[in-house]
């Protein structure tokens, strides 16, 4: 319940941040609301429209009433950029980032958790070395990079996948030729965030292993004579879950921000490039919208994780 | 344990949910007939109906394949639209269109002269940003002759009334737009009825695509290409998408042409349209003097800036901002060739003294602020490092694009590097010199200026007219409020099998976009 209650207070604490931003901005706050592009657009009727529905010739918390009252209701802002409102704007990306970065994440969490298992239950072996080498060297680069040299490689020199964006417009497809034609699109994107990925996860668990093994109820479990893989996946590699499950949660609300270079370099449809697209063209209704996602969503993984550890390891339920 | 397991079933079930509102959104359409491909780096420029379009010349180049104007333009010259014929009563200071009577809206509805008058009403009382009705350039009153002539009284004489106005207001269906209160908010497929040779069969805002199909019954017959598709690209993957054929044409950097045309794809040039300027405050202390100005002109080689900053892949500016290669141009215009003992001798009757290298008056330095954006950053090291090398001390610095917007408007600048286009119609003069704004240099304490640039707008007489725009190339260049520095080339590339060009001055009001729907057309 405490839980809950913390949770509470961040949320009320970022809308809080996202009503105050804009209006703290030096000048019109309807120019900070609305950016440039409404200047464009703007007749008198429509600043008086404007005036009037975000109260701003109100005191400040009847506007902040009306922001509420507003979001409530699911209006996230309108866009005079893109002349729509910015959740159906933010809603057509979503699927796509969640797409690419949920599989992204999924993937290379579990690649990481299984390599790093591997790893270090043998400490020092030829395997272990050159997992280590191999999958430092390639995390250490940057994912817009690594996705460039995918994108050249695989794209442009070979030309066995697509240049760019998430589907092959107009092309007739549908059902299981359009998953396909989507997952051939998908492909470099991925491969470019999930090796990116895989070095943290692979290093947390390794070293988690590594402390693991040297508890007493390895021994013991070994001592009952348990088949190796038991000892090494279900007493010694839920043990060393922990960590990873933390560092995970944490990842997901990163990841939608983070996956804004690999979206550029791949011109792939999602919340990343829109944020891009936004920034560009100073679109402050959709930059808001964004972050409030963003934020909305970190609190969301966060407490599926606190959910989660005590589910993982019992032990936490009786701690607090 | 079960949570494990429901966990393990959870995030796959999430992540097909996302698949199918993916399929469920992706509409295709089977493309067995002849197909044209055209690839943008940005993608989604709005809804391409009149009022839903962005205000950018890409989102009217969508709306265009859909909707006409009275006339229009071609590669060289004024061309009948959904008007024949067309003629000005002087004595009146009226236009008289004749109209095509054997035009039909994508819905089977004829069109009539009550279209047009219908149009003109509406945009007048629903400003729309790519035409104004009020004003300069507006409409008095619009009368229908009959059911196929109508006659235009223009609230002054308006010279480039025929390319901004009838060249450029798209006609909207009567029978539709009068029941529409809110035409930004009319997004349903009757707001993209029109009279052109496409109509829309789909457009995808997140994908940034765009398809149309040919309309059958149009009356300069069915269009050759059956279906054309716009989709995004990023700007760097356009040349290998072309080489690959996913698509027929794109925009391609200036440094691959050569390549691109030993594979096989023509390459055309757009006429020049944009400049980078060097803005001068000419409201402030050392710069209000014309003199000063014109010292700092011949400082800046400007080939050489050409040759540096741009790689060769631009044309040296005019001090007179039309271009040389415009219709409009006065070669006559001073031109402050590269002269460094030039800016010298100009400074010291100035009384201005050369000390230690720096130019200094009255004991203090003289040292000017210059800033730009990080896209002309190159070009603001340039014009920093040929100013200090004659003896004017620079402090240069890169800012956000939109912060030198507001220092440039609110007059805190000494220098400032930045660019526009439009630089087609001479009607772009008064915007740039006079008006207000950021864009423009704000220059209007030279009175003989003012008048021309106003007598040029409303001098119905061609020949007169340049007359006029001539000598505001030579009053501009010599006062120098701002000083143009190159125009850049811009280049398309496609396979050939749709004759693209560049239109003349620019699609309706000048938009360097070399997909005029006539070349689809014939």
């Amino acid at each position: 319940m405490r839980n809950v209650i913390t949770y509470v207070i961040a949320f009320l604490f970022i809308l809080t941040l996202n009503f105050l931003l804009p209006r703290m901005l030096p000048g019109d706050p309807l120019m900070a609301i609305y950016g440039n592009e409404a200047l464009i657009a703007m007749t008198p009727e429509l600043k008086a429209h404007l005036i009037e529905r975000f109260a701003l010739d109100q005191p400040l918390w009847q506007q902040f009433g009306a922001y509420l009252v507003a979001l409530v209701q699911g209006d996230l802002g309108y866009s005079y950029y893109y002349n729509a409102p910015v959740s159906s704007i933010v809603l057509g990306r979503l699927p796509w980032t969640l797409l690419l970065v949920g599989t992204a994440l999924i993937i290379s969490t579990l690649l990481g958790i299984v390599l790093g298992i591997e790893s270090g239950w043998r400490r020092g072996s030829r395997r272990d070395k050159s997992l280590l080498t191999g999958l430092m060297t390639v995390s250490g680069f940057p994912d817009f990079f690594l996705g460039i040299l995918l994108l050249i490689g695989f794209g442009v020199t070979w030309g066995i996948f697509p240049l760019s964006g998430a589907i092959t417009p107009y092309s007739g497809m549908s059902g299981a030729a359009l998953m396909l034609d989507v997952l051939h699109h998908l492909f470099l994107p991925l491969t470019a965030l999930t090796l990116c990925h895989i070095g943290a996860s692979y290093l947390l668990t390794r070293n988690t292993m590594v402390t693991v093994l040297k508890n007493p109820y390895i021994l013991m479990a070994k001592a009952k004579g348990l088949p190796d893989r038991a000892v090494r996946y279900k007493h010694a590699g839920r043990n060393a879950l922990l960590p990873v499950v933390t560092r995970t949660g944490i990842q997901l609300g990163r990841l939608v921000t983070g996956v804004i270079f690999v979206e550029i370099v791949f011109a792939y449809p999602g919340l990343g490039y829109l944020t891009y697209e936004a920034l560009l063209a100073r679109d402050y209704p959709v930059l808001q919208g964004v972050l409030l996602i963003v934020a909305v969503s970190v609190l969301i993984a966060n407490f599926l994780v606190d959910l989660s550890y005590s589910k993982l390891d019992p032990r936490i339920r009786y701690a607090h | 344990m079960p949570f494990r397991k429901a966990l393990l079933i959870l995030l796959p079930l999430a992540l097909v949910c996302c698949l199918l509102v993916i399929f469920y959104g992706g509409r295709g359409q089977p493309s067995e007939s002849t197909s044209y491909t055209i690839a943008d780096s940005t993608g989604d420029w709005g809804y391409p109906s009149p009022y839903t379009h962005y205000s950018r010349g890409p989102g009217y180049v969508r709306m265009s394949l859909i909707f006409e104007t009275l006339v229009w333009k071609d590669d060289s010259d004024f061309v009948p639209a959904l008007a024949t014929d067309w003629e000005y009563v002087e004595e009146e200071n009226a236009y008289i269109f004749e109209l095509r009577d054997d035009v039909t809206w994508h819905d089977g509805t004829n069109f009539t002269a009550e279209d047009v008058i219908f149009t003109i009403d509406y945009v007048k009382t629903h400003p729309n940003p790519f035409v104004t009705l009020i004003g300069p350039s507006g409409v008095k009153e619009a009368a229908a002759i009959d059911d196929y002539t109508v006659k235009l009284y223009l609230e002054q004489p308006y010279a480039p009334f025929l390319h901004d106005v009838a060249g450029t207001l798209a006609i909207i269906p009567k029978h539709i737009w009068e029941y529409v209160a809110q035409p930004e908010e009319f997004t349903d497929a009757q707001a993209v009825i029109g009279t052109g040779p496409y109509t829309l069969a789909d457009y995808s805002k997140e994908h940034g695509t765009y398809l149309y199909k040919a309309y059958e019954d149009y009356y300069l017959g069915k269009p050759a290409v059956d279906e054309i598709k716009f989709v995004k690209i990023s700007e760097e993957m356009i040349p290998a998408a072309l080489k690959e054929g996913s698509i027929d044409a794109g925009d391609v950097p200036p440094e691959v042409v050569s390549e691109m045309e030993e594979a096989g794809f023509t390459i055309i040039t757009a006429p020049y349209a944009w400049n980078a300027k060097l803005t001068l405050n000419h409201q402030k202390e050392p710069l209000s003097s014309k003199q000063f100005r014109q010292a700092l002109a011949y400082a800046i080689n400007r080939t050489a800036l050409v040759e540096i900053t741009q790689r060769g892949h631009a044309m040296a500016g005019s001090p007179g901002m039309m271009p040389p290669t415009s219709s409009w141009y006065n070669p006559d215009t001073p031109q402050y060739e590269y002269d460094p003992a030039m800016t010298k001798q100009l400074l010291e009757g100035l009384n201005y003294t050369l000390e230690n290298g720096y130019f200094t008056k009255g004991g203090e330095e003289l040292e000017l602020e210059l800033i730009a954006a990080a896209d002309f950053k190159e070009v603001g090291q340039f014009v920093k490092q040929q100013l200090e090398e004659v003896g004017i001390k620079i402090d240069f610095s890169t800012l956000e694009a939109k912060t030198v917007d507001a220092k440039v408007e609110a007059w805190d600048f000494d220098l400032a590097v930045y660019g526009h286009g439009g630089l087609y119609e001479p009607s772009i003069l008064k915007r740039v010199i006079m008006d207000k704004g950021f864009n423009s240099a704000r220059y209007d304490s030279n009175q003989a200026l003012n008048q021309l640039i106003e007598a040029q707008l409303s001098e119905m007489d061609a020949g007169k007219r340049k007359e006029l725009v001539w000598q505001i190339q030579e009053i501009y260049a010599e006062d120098l409020p701002a000083l143009t520095l190159y125009y850049p080339d811009w280049y398309w590339a496609h396979d050939g099998s749709v004759p693209l060009y560049y239109t003349m001055d620019g699609i309706a009001s000048g938009i360097p976009i070399p997909l005029n729907r006539l070349a689809f057309v014939e």
